[in-house]
């Protein structure tokens, strides 16, 4: 009982795999049970960013002491299943995975990857990159090896389109949101005028918004500091007539473009925030790419 | 006037209901049409990898003839039954699925004799054939997973009330999926 309490604790499925990715977009690599070195993650990690960059692939490297089942192409499929990794446009998710207790590996490809990285020549660096080094348990330099190779054939691939166009993407989310704010603010401000001009225009005889002003002449106060506006309304529906009042400030404006401004301020407070953590792009994996045991 | 009304407003409101439940089974059953499609190309995926293998084989062990010949006489009989997925039944669903599962079994086989030719096995074009052979049978069963998750949602769509009444009316009728086969549809397992 106690054994397999103890076995279970090593074990990762797709569901308990940390994916550091998710908050901080500069790390690819999963590296729970420490057994790549500092120094090979961080070589990883630059590698992989310039590959998400340039070429728009988005990696999870995972390297793991033992999966449950041990079947490491499920396991792959199941993690692109579960985060969407990729963009939805290009598909271009790759999974790298090493389970050193089970001695198997796979490279899982994204759809819109199979071009570039067919399941023959993801064999061909499992033989020659990554098994050699496996066989001595250099489980760095296997992984080293790896991504390097992956990022040759990536280089060779023009029909790959970089991540800055999905960054781009982000920016213009940020300025339709702008835009919106800027529409609800100017919206708010119109509103509020014609409201007030509604509200001066209601007939309380007939009661219809058929009131029209016929006169309108100010006084001064300057004791107060006030100009009284005193406007005359008559309906042309009843000919009901009314006479409005209102103070203003000598120095200031009227009250209702104020209100407009600070409503429309408020929207913009929620625009400019950042994310320091990577998201997957919702890309998908139809089985493509090649694994092994070592 | 009053009952002149309310039943012009029943009678576009069915219409309405109609046309939404009609486009519904018309995008879900397109959805079937097309995932059929993705389990076709992937089969013919395999065919096409079975020439280049068999000649790669042959050259190592030539005197494993039988084996070869049965590959390439289930390709044969299995490239020849092609389905328009509109107006399959479930017998034609079947005979596609035996002579594709005939077409595994065949190649489980080769790959098993392979094991008793160390020369072949440290071929490198025979590695990466047997590297895409693997790779194709795992979209060979992702493509039919979402074939049948497909056919799921389609199928609960048509039988359910009120849907079913429209369906019978624009004769949507039920689709097969693929049934799980025993042995026959897992992946050759590959030893290194």
């Amino acid at each position: 009982m106690i054994l397999v309490a103890a076995l279970h604790a090593a074990t990762y499925t797709p569901d308990n795999l940390p994916i550091p990715y998710l908050q901080d977009k500069t790390q690819y690599v999963s590296n729970p049970d420490g057994i790549l070195s500092q120094s090979a993650v961080d070589s990883l990690n630059l590698w992989l960013g310039e590959m998400e960059t340039a070429h728009g692939v988005q990696t999870v490297l995972a390297v793991v002491e033992r999966i449950e089942g041990g079947d490491t192409y499920e396991f792959c499929m199941a993690l692109g299943r579960k985060y969407g990794i990729g963009s939805k446009e290009q598909n271009t998710g790759l999974i790298i995975l090493l389970s050193t207790g089970d001695r198997a590996y796979y490279i899982l490809t994204g759809r819109g990857l199979e071009g570039t990285l067919p399941d023959a020549i993801c064999k061909r660096i499992e033989n020659h990159q990554m098994l050699p080094a496996l066989r001595e348990g250099d489980w760095d330099e296997a992984m080293l090896a790896t991504v390097r190779a992956i990022t040759h054939y990536a280089d060779g691939d023009p029909s790959l389109v970089g991540s800055s166009d999905f960054e781009d993407d982000d920016d213009t989310a940020a300025l339709i949101a702008f835009l919106i704010c800027m529409a609800l603010g100017v919206g708010s401000i119109c509103f509020a005028i014609w409201l007030d001009q509604r509200k001066k225009s209601y007939c309380p005889s007939c009661h219809q918004h058929k009131m029209k002003k016929i006169s309108s002449r100010t006084t001064k106060n300057k004791r107060l500091g006030l100009i009284t506006h005193h406007d005359t309304y008559r309906c042309t529906h009843c000919y009901f007539t009314k006479e409005l009042h209102w103070d203003e400030d000598i120095h200031n404006g009227t009250g209702a473009a104020a209100a407009g401004g600070a409503l429309g301020g408020s929207f913009f407070g929620g625009g400019g925030s950042s994310f320091s953590g990577g998201h997957f792009g919702g890309g998908s994996f139809g089985g493509g790419g090649a694994g092994g045991r070592f | 006037m009053k009952t002149l009304k309310s039943i012009l407003l029943a009678i576009m409101a069915t219409f309405a209901l109609t046309s939404c439940t009609y486009n519904k089974l018309v995008e879900e059953e397109e959805t079937v049409n097309q995932k059929w499609a993705d389990v076709q190309t992937q089969y013919q995926r395999r065919a096409d990898l079975i020439p280049n293998l068999v000649n790669t084989v042959k050259g190592y062990a030539a005197h494993e003839s039988e084996t070869l010949e049965a590959v390439v006489a289930a390709r044969t009989k299995a490239t020849q039954i092609t389905i328009d997925p509109s107006n399959a039944t479930p017998e034609q669903i079947a005979a596609f699925q035996e002579a594709q599962g005939e077409v595994s079994q065949a190649l489980g086989r080769l790959l098993a004799i392979t094991e008793a030719y160390p020369d072949l096995k440290a071929n490198e074009q025979f590695s990466e054939l047997q590297a895409q052979l693997e790779g194709t049978e795992n979209r060979i069963a992702e493509s039919r997973r979402l074939y049948n998750e497909a056919v799921q949602t389609y199928n609960v769509s048509v039988r359910k009330f009120p849907n079913n009444i429209w369906a019978m009316i624009f004769s949507f009728e039920k689709k097969t999926p693929f049934a799980a086969e025993a042995g026959a549809e897992k992946a050759p397992e590959v030893q290194f």
